[in-house]
């Protein structure tokens, strides 16, 4: 009898008492800080806390007057813009020839899957060397074809596209893999009833593949767009947001405001307009699939 | 017979697109593990050499003459296991409630929980060094792991196994007496042990790769990772090839490792991550 009753009782405290340490970590290290970007945000404050000094939406007026951030925003948008299609395109194209489970696409798969383990770290020292100026293998192929040597770790213009070719080389495996698996779930079934309507491949591809990972083409576009705009790591360890500021993204400029100058407050004015941007795109995109959830 | 030999002559231009593109990833790969061990006046020859002429490990040495590197191995393994391994045992035992429990609130904290998962942490990071800061952790392993440990994708995925699991297991402990941690703990996690190993190995991939948050919360060149440690080495000395070769070829094996012993795990969790986000 008492044992059942403390059962009971253990039934309705235990589960609290099993989400009590995420709940306060979340709390603190998640939520908390969402508000304080806010707060902080509104002050002239650096790490120290002294002298802190309120100014209302002042850090926002300058922000919207400071030509540093329209760049990076020019250039985050610009990488948005370039990756994410490229990233989803090849992605899509490498996984319809690797549904299959045979071997030869299964050795492939797992080593466009293997940057995976490559921090950005790794994958700058590896590229920055095959590219170098002087004595990298590419540079001395493009000798060998007739081209002159080109400087592909400091031009403004071709950085960029270097950067982002490195990231795409880091991800596409991933995005690869995650359709794959989605591509296997597609009941063969449609695609042996397609065949029947005499469909061709690219026909079955249309009618039958896109709309049968559309949700995981939605995750993957939603997620490559957001990733997009978080784009510091491969900037910090090749070029720091150079030649000339071609490459400092959003976050690589909230980066130098707050660590390198010390003004806490003015970079979290900048880490906020991300953090709306970001919203609204989340928001965009998930009204659109559910638009799109309802056609189907 | 013909429909077949114009398969195969299709095939021919993709396994050569596919195969190309392997080698745009292992051949840097295996190159930077070759050139780690060449002496210097061989990495920045002219031509460029693929194998090595003689093997040395003047580049480990240099490598450690120059940066605390044992630290940083240190530093990188204390950050990436004991920030996954108690952080999916914590998520793990909130994802059970959340899928075995009825209670109040249930519901608005799980949409609390997913709601965090929206929170980019570049949005996040200036507040979060300054209260980690301000907690004294500045430089220390606290201050390190701890903001890392509650990850709502995990409870998200430990949610999802749990759920799956037949009510008459727990019933089973119940009549046994065992409590209700002790359900947990015995009888429902050891089910659920593919999704815990592979979060375990994602999340250990992850810190080890994670570049931001150490380099924000550490200062001391004793307590840096190796991501951040050889990034900062890197780019303060843009003519140490080797060494740099040596630091990337460091801190790549041991990832390199899991991959190969634990590939279904990084592949079933990404997957399972997409195909249920």
């Amino acid at each position: 009898m008492i044992k059942a009753k403390n059962q009971r009782l253990s039934m309705t405290f235990m589960p609290y008492l099993f989400i009590a340490p995420v709940i306060i970590l979340l709390f603190v290290f998640n939520i908390l800080p969402l508000l304080s970007a806010f707060l902080i945000s509104s002050f002239d404050v650096s790490t120290s806390f002294n002298h802190a000094r309120f100014l209302g939406l002042g850090n926002f007026t300058e922000v919207l007057g400071d030509a540093r951030f329209w760049n990076s925003l020019k250039v985050t948008l610009k990488w948005t813009a370039v990756e994410v299609p490229l990233q989803v395109i090849l992605a899509l194209i490498l996984s319809t020839l690797l549904t299959e489970n045979s071997v030869s696409n299964k050795i492939f798969r797992s080593v466009f899957f293997l940057p995976i383990i490559c921090s950005a770290t790794v994958t700058s020292i590896m590229w920055k060397m095959i590219l170098h100026s002087n004595v990298g293998y590419v540079t001395y192929l493009l000798k060998i074809l007739g081209f002159g040597s080109i400087n592909f770790m400091n031009s403004p213009g071709l950085t960029f596209y270097v950067i982002l070719f490195m990231s795409i080389w880091k991800t596409f495996g991933i995005s690869t893999i995650i359709f794959v698996g989605a591509m296997q779930n597609v009941p063969k079934s449609l695609y042996e009833a397609a065949e029947i309507d005499n469909a061709g491949k690219l026909r079955q591809f249309y009618d039958v593949t896109l709309p049968g990972i559309a949700p995981t083409m939605w995750f993957i576009i939603m997620t490559r767009l957001i990733s997009s705009f978080q784009v510091f790591d491969i900037v910090y360890t090749t070029t720091g947001g150079g030649p000339n500021f071609s490459t400092e993204t959003l976050v690589s400029f909230i980066y130098t405001r707050a660590f390198e100058v010390n003004r806490m407050g003015y970079a979290s004015a900048v880490s906020v307009c991300l953090f709306i941007i970001i919203l609204v795109i989340t928001i965009a995109l998930y009204s659109g699939m559910l638009k799109q959830e309802k056609e189907l | 017979m013909n429909k077949k030999i114009k398969k195969t002559v299709l095939h021919i231009p993709v396994l050569i697109g596919l195969t190309f593109i392997a080698l745009i990833i292992l051949v840097p790969i295996l190159w930077m593990f070759i050139s780690s061990f060449k002496p210097q006046h061989d990495i920045i020859s002219y031509p460029p050499t693929f194998f090595a002429k003689q093997v040395t490990l003047e580049n480990f040495i240099r490598l450690a003459k120059r940066v605390k590197i044992l630290y940083f191995v240190k530093n990188s393994v204390i950050y990436a296991l004991l920030s996954t391994i108690p952080s999916v045992l914590i998520c793990s035992i909130a994802g059970y409630a959340f899928a075995r429990y009825k209670f109040k609130g249930r519901n608005i904290l799980f949409i609390l929980v997913l709601a965090t998962m929206m929170i980019p942490f570049q949005v996040i990071m200036i507040p979060l060094f300054l209260i980690v800061s301000n907690l004294k952790m500045y430089d220390t392993y606290w201050g390190l792991i701890l903001p890392k440990i509650a990850a709502a994708i995990s409870i998200f995925m430990m949610r999802s196994a749990f759920a799956g699991l037949p009510k008459e297991l727990e019933e089973a402990g119940r009549i046994d007496g065992e409590s209700e941690f002790g359900i947990y703990w015995k009888i429902m996690l050891p089910q659920v042990k593919a999704t815990f190993v592979t979060l375990v190995v994602l999340g250990v991939n992850g810190a080890w790769n994670d570049l931001m948050w150490p380099l924000l919360i550490t200062g001391d060149m004793k307590m840096r990772t190796l991501s951040n440690g050889i990034a900062m080495f890197v780019g303060t000395d843009t003519s140490e090839h080797g060494p740099a070769f040596a630091g990337a070829f460091i801190s790549i094996l041991p990832m390199l490792l899991l991959y190969i012993f634990g590939q279904r795990y990084f592949v079933e969790g990404t997957v399972t991550s997409g195909l249920k986000g």
